[in-house]
């Protein structure tokens, strides 16, 4: 990958300069790249446990799976420096998150803030504890626990979809985000992230392939194992082109073929994202990923989601089928230009 | 008002970035802030669909004219996985609506909260009105 190269570069210099400077024990912390593989490494399951077999021999990684968890991806900044909870802080956060996202609080009431709540706590199911490790993060890398600045070339970007936007609110469904129009959910992926609702999925295994069915919307993700290489890069896909390999008990997952439709928290159609899945016992999948995309962010990120067995079936989502919202919503904006017009 | 659609989905967007802890839409471009509505009525029917669950509903006025209001709410999925399902509010129950209405001026509204005619919660104990807890 060139961007792999010039990066590598870039570190290259940043070595040479640093240890010109600073004693190499020194150094050694201060170089990102390297922190990334430790981070992974040190999430690596523990040798004590040895994942059951699959027919074809494979870790069994099958099964429903709810990555619900209150750990928020970012470290909020009132917990900045704190890279673990205590038991008790744990608790405490829990059940301030809890209390605050309550939907059915009505503080408020007769705003936007309130009409964004939408609708009662018993449909929406955000989790109820936070990730075993008690990080306060569920990015691991880097040790701030944020995610690392955007390049003025992703700000560019975002600043002129904001601006289309701006200019073509809703003059037909095409002007709306792809979630809105049932195509593609964000929480989804890849990268999966815990959302509000609808945070379960399924594995099934095949010698040849590793599917990820996810309950929010409708992708079945059909990655292959078989070796083979990634799709021409003129071909584009909103959920990437995904090719998987195992190394010992992990699979690693590689995306690339990104159209840019589909950022993650700022990424562009050149985000190389590396997923791995790694049983860490009976119980528990350990899902990790790391975003790889200098053009958007100043240097690669990581996140560790310990995915929790549940009981399945996953549930039909079927979005499009019942999508009166996109109709409100465009309706809503003929009557708001009928209004200006008269 | 184009403007300001453009400004609350601006803002939605803000706030879609800071929390994920969000509606599958944007319910301030499709619902207006400034149209709080409270209803009354009996479930017509209920749909447990998906992005977004619709409760049908028929509210009577005071001259005894019934009309027919939608009245949105979230995914079913988690309800499901509860066990609760649509006999839950079988047609007939008497609810009660607190929400906003579509911009569009539809009889169409939000279920910002929705409760049982006497205050109780909706879907605590599982399918049956008559598990509810207070009854």
């Amino acid at each position: 990958m060139p961007q792999r190269l010039v990066a590598r570069r870039l570190l290259r210099g940043l070595l040479g300069g640093l240890n010109l400077l600073a004693a190499a024990g020194v150094a050694a912390l201060l170089i990102p790249r390297p922190a990334i593989s430790q981070t992974a490494k040190s999430k690596a399951p523990a040798k004590s446990y040895t994942a059951p077999r699959t027919p074809d021999g494979q870790p069994d990684m099958q099964g429903v799976w709810s990555n619900a968890v209150l750990t928020p991806l970012e470290r909020p900044a009132d917990l900045k420096g704190k890279e673990f909870f205590t038991q008790e802080e744990a608790a405490a956060y829990i059940k301030r998150t809890i209390e605050q996202g309550n939907k059915d609080r009505r503080d408020g009431s007769g705003t936007e803030a309130d009409v964004a709540r939408a609708y009662n706590d018993f449909w929406w199911d955000r989790g109820t504890s936070v990730v075993k490790t008690l990080r306060t993060s569920l990015i691991t890398d880097p040790p701030d626990g944020r995610v690392p600045a955007l390049t003025p070339a992703a700000l560019k970007r975002a600043a002129q979809v904001r601006e289309a936007r701006l200019l073509h609110p809703a003059d037909g469904p095409e002007d709306r985000p792809l979630a809105e129009r049932c195509l593609v959910l964000n929480s989804a992926g890849p990268p999966m992230s815990p959302s509000a609702y609808n945070n379960n999925y399924q594995v099934v295994q095949t010698a040849k392939t590793f599917v990820v069915l996810n309950e929010m919307i409708h992708d079945a993700r059909v990655i292959p194992l078989d070796g083979s290489p990634h799709i021409p890069s003129g071909i584009r896909l909103w959920m990437g082109d995904s090719r998987g390999h195992w190394e010992g008990d992990t699979l690693v997952v590689d995306t690339t073929n990104f159209t840019g439709q589909t950022p993650f928290r700022g990424s562009g159609e050149n985000l190389h994202l590396t997923e791995r899945f790694t049983r860490m016992d009976a119980e528990t999948l350990l899902y990790q990923y790391t975003v790889d995309d200098p053009e958007s962010f100043t240097r690669p990120w990581s996140v560790a989601i310990p995915s929790v067995r549940t009981s399945g079936p996953i549930l039909e989502y079927a979005c499009n089928e019942g999508n009166y919202g996109m109709e409100g919503l465009l309706s809503a904006a003929r009557f708001e230009e009928k209004k200006k017009s008269k | 008002m184009r403007t300001r659609v453009a400004v609350l989905i601006g803002i939605a967007g803000l706030l879609m970035a800071a929390a994920p802890a969000w509606a599958h839409h944007a319910f301030a471009a499709e619902f207006d802030a400034q149209k709080p509505v409270k209803l009354k009525g009996t479930v017509a029917k209920v749909e447990l669909i998906n992005p977004h669950s619709w409760i049908h509903m028929d509210v009577k006025d005071a001259d005894g004219k019934v009309t027919r209001w939608m009245v949105e709410g979230g995914s079913p999925n988690a309800l499901f996985r509860r066990g609760v399902t649509k006999d839950a509010l079988p047609q007939g129950t008497e609810i009660s609506v607190d929400g906003y209405q579509a911009k569009d001026g539809s009889n169409r509204a939000n279920g910002r909260d929705i409760t049982f005619a006497d205050g109780r919660k909706l879907f605590v104990g599982g399918s049956n009105p008559d598990e509810q807890p207070g009854k």
